[in-house]
């Protein structure tokens, strides 16, 4: 049906009104306030240039934020995507209670971030985990929970997010590849494709834009860690889990230093916006084809 | 025939995973019916004995537990309707206007919807202060359904964008308005759609914790906020009754997304759709 100019005014008010109001509003009024002292705790306003953007990066705390960040992103998102799409891979075939094993496969990511934190910290640590439980199993002494190591506190927040996320990637994949005609199978089968041939040649091309939809969502979710590592590290021990999200929110909210934290939160929204960018170029180029 | 032949290292697979992914739960679900491994002994052995008690002890460690319960279903099912139908009207428009032009406004909506909360919420949270809405239910739910929205307009574009406009186009020949064809021509259509990302949304927002956590002090609380305050203020809580409040704000939504698997297909092909 073709709309009349009116007709889209009023189906795009109320999502103006919503977005408008609550995101973009909010966005823009931190975007400015980052230029200035402002403060809800203040009664004096000043312009500050760019002063809080360089006491955020100079900062070594979110220095090294940021660096667990680019491990985490560079880490977790291909890992989520390889387990996701590998389920998925394995469940696209009926398969004797596939709806059962469906649902079941799906249940982790509806644990929440938070709760997710709870109990992997109870898990890996403590006499009641599984760590300690295997590790008696095997004959091991009982071993410090691996959050607490500098080293492998990082390793394990990526391990419980990909826990977390990697069945959500199932769940958006399955059924795109699961409706790929069988003849296409058949066809790579006779003319001598291996497993591997018929993976990359008739699995993934008709998945890639879906693919790259999903990598899009994910960069944003790491990018964004906060609750997931809030109760599991804490970011800790010392700055090994911090993230720009954590650092953000303890500095607005803790340390009372707001101008510092709107201006972390904003740098947060650059690093997804420029991934944003290079998504709608990917998506522009693909069209293009 | 091949298929079946193949099925025994498919199910041994897809059984490795379902053990990966599912042990850690168990293992909390058998914590909260008092079952606790003892790692001291060798081999390492489990004590008992079965209880629910564990489950009234939360009520115990967070009195209000009963209530955030109803406060988060609430918020989340407002949430997730409001961003639903907001989307649906303007992913409709997307859908109906020159292609080329509504596949990169829908792209746009995809980045938008990838912006993380922290982005905003802290600018957020000093207006809701000023417009005086914070600490109400009104605010947490417009900020969650502002922070789905974006998601749900991609996804219904996609769905949207699919439909035949025969029946429109039919309801203008017979004069209907577009009131008339929105609501009793596109609506019925979409209604798999609109279900299934209302339930993908409510999953979103029932596990939100920034939004509740910003924008209230407690007066509106819901399920995340409690199970992360049962840590920051430092009552380190006994593990079984942990495990026990896992459970319970696990519950609803596995039982959400049990009862409506069938339709849940939907959501992850009009992604597909869209993309």
């Amino acid at each position: 049906m073709r709309l009349t100019r009116r007709d889209r005014l009023v189906l795009f008010s109320p999502l103006a009104v919503l977005l408008g109001g609550w995101l973009l509003l909010p966005a823009l009024l931190g975007f400015m306030a980052t230029f200035s002292t402002y403060s809800p705790f203040s009664t004096t306003l000043n312009f500050a240039g760019l002063d809080n953007y360089a006491s955020v990066v100079s900062d070594p705390q979110f220095a090294a934020a940021a660096r667990n960040l680019a491990i985490f992103t560079a880490v977790a998102v291909p890992l989520e995507l390889v387990v996701g799409f590998g389920v998925a891979y394995i469940l696209r075939l009926p398969v004797r209670g596939r709806t059962l094993w469906r649902i079941l496969l799906l249940v982790p990511w509806l644990v929440s971030p938070i709760a997710s934190g709870v109990m992997w910290h109870f898990l890996l640590g403590g006499a009641t985990g599984i760590l300690d439980f295997v590790l008696g199993w095997l004959g091991q002494p009982e071993a410090p929970s691996p959050m607490g190591d500098p080293r492998l506190a990082l390793p394990t927040a990526i391990a419980v997010e990909v826990w977390r996320i990697s069945p959500f990637v199932t769940f958006l994949l399955l059924p795109s590849l699961a409706s790929i005609p069988t003849e296409r199978w058949e066809d790579a089968i006779l003319s001598g494709a291996t497993w591997f041939g018929r993976l990359m040649n008739v699995a993934l091309p008709s998945v890639r834009p879906l693919l790259l939809t999903i990598t899009m969502l994910l960069v944003g979710l790491a990018f964004g860690t906060f609750d997931s590592v809030l109760i599991l590290t804490g970011g800790g021990p010392g700055t090994a889990t911090l993230t720009p999200a954590l650092y953000s929110y303890s500095r607005a909210f803790v340390a009372n230093d707001w101008p510092v934290g709107a201006t972390a939160g904003w740098l947060i929204a650059a690093g997804v916006l420029a991934a944003g960018l290079v998504y709608l170029w990917l998506a522009r180029q693909r069209a293009a084809e | 025939m091949r298929s079946r032949r193949n099925q025994a290292p498919r199910i041994a697979l897809l059984a490795a995973a379902l053990a990966i992914f599912l042990v850690p739960l168990v293992w909390t679900g058998l914590a909260a019916l008092g079952l606790q491994p003892d790692s001291t002994t060798r081999p390492p052995s489990w004590i008992g004995p079965l209880t629910l008690d564990h489950f009234l002890e939360i009520g115990v460690a967070e009195p209000s537990f009963m209530q955030e319960l109803v406060t988060s279903t609430l918020s989340a099912a407002c949430a997730a309707t409001l961003a639903v139908a907001v989307a649906f009207l303007a992913a409709y428009a997307l859908a109906r206007s020159a292609s080329g032009a509504s596949r990169a406004a829908a792209q746009g909506f995809l980045v938008l919807a990838s912006l993380p909360v922290m982005a905003y919420v802290i600018p957020l949270s000093d207006l809701m202060r000023r417009t005086h809405l914070l600490d109400t239910f009104g605010g947490v739910v417009l900020s969650e359904a502002a922070v789905t929205a974006p998601l749900a307009v991609f996804v219904l574009h996609g769905a949207l964008a699919q439909l035949p406009t025969e029946w429109e186009e039919a309801a203008v020949l017979d004069g209907a308005g577009l009131a008339a064809i929105v609501g009793r021509v596109v609506l019925p259509l979409a209604a798999p759609s609109l279900a299934a990302t209302a339930i993908v949304l409510f999953v979103i927002d029932w596990n939100m914790l920034l939004v509740p956590l910003v924008l209230t002090s407690g007066d509106i609380k819901t399920i995340p906020v409690a199970l992360s305050d049962f840590f920051t203020f430092e009552r380190e809580l006994e593990w079984p009754t942990a495990a026990a409040a896992l459970i319970v704000s696990l519950a609803p939504v596995a039982v959400l997304v049990t009862v409506f698997h069938g339709v849940l297909d939907r959501f992850s092909l009009d992604v597909a759709t869209a993309a």
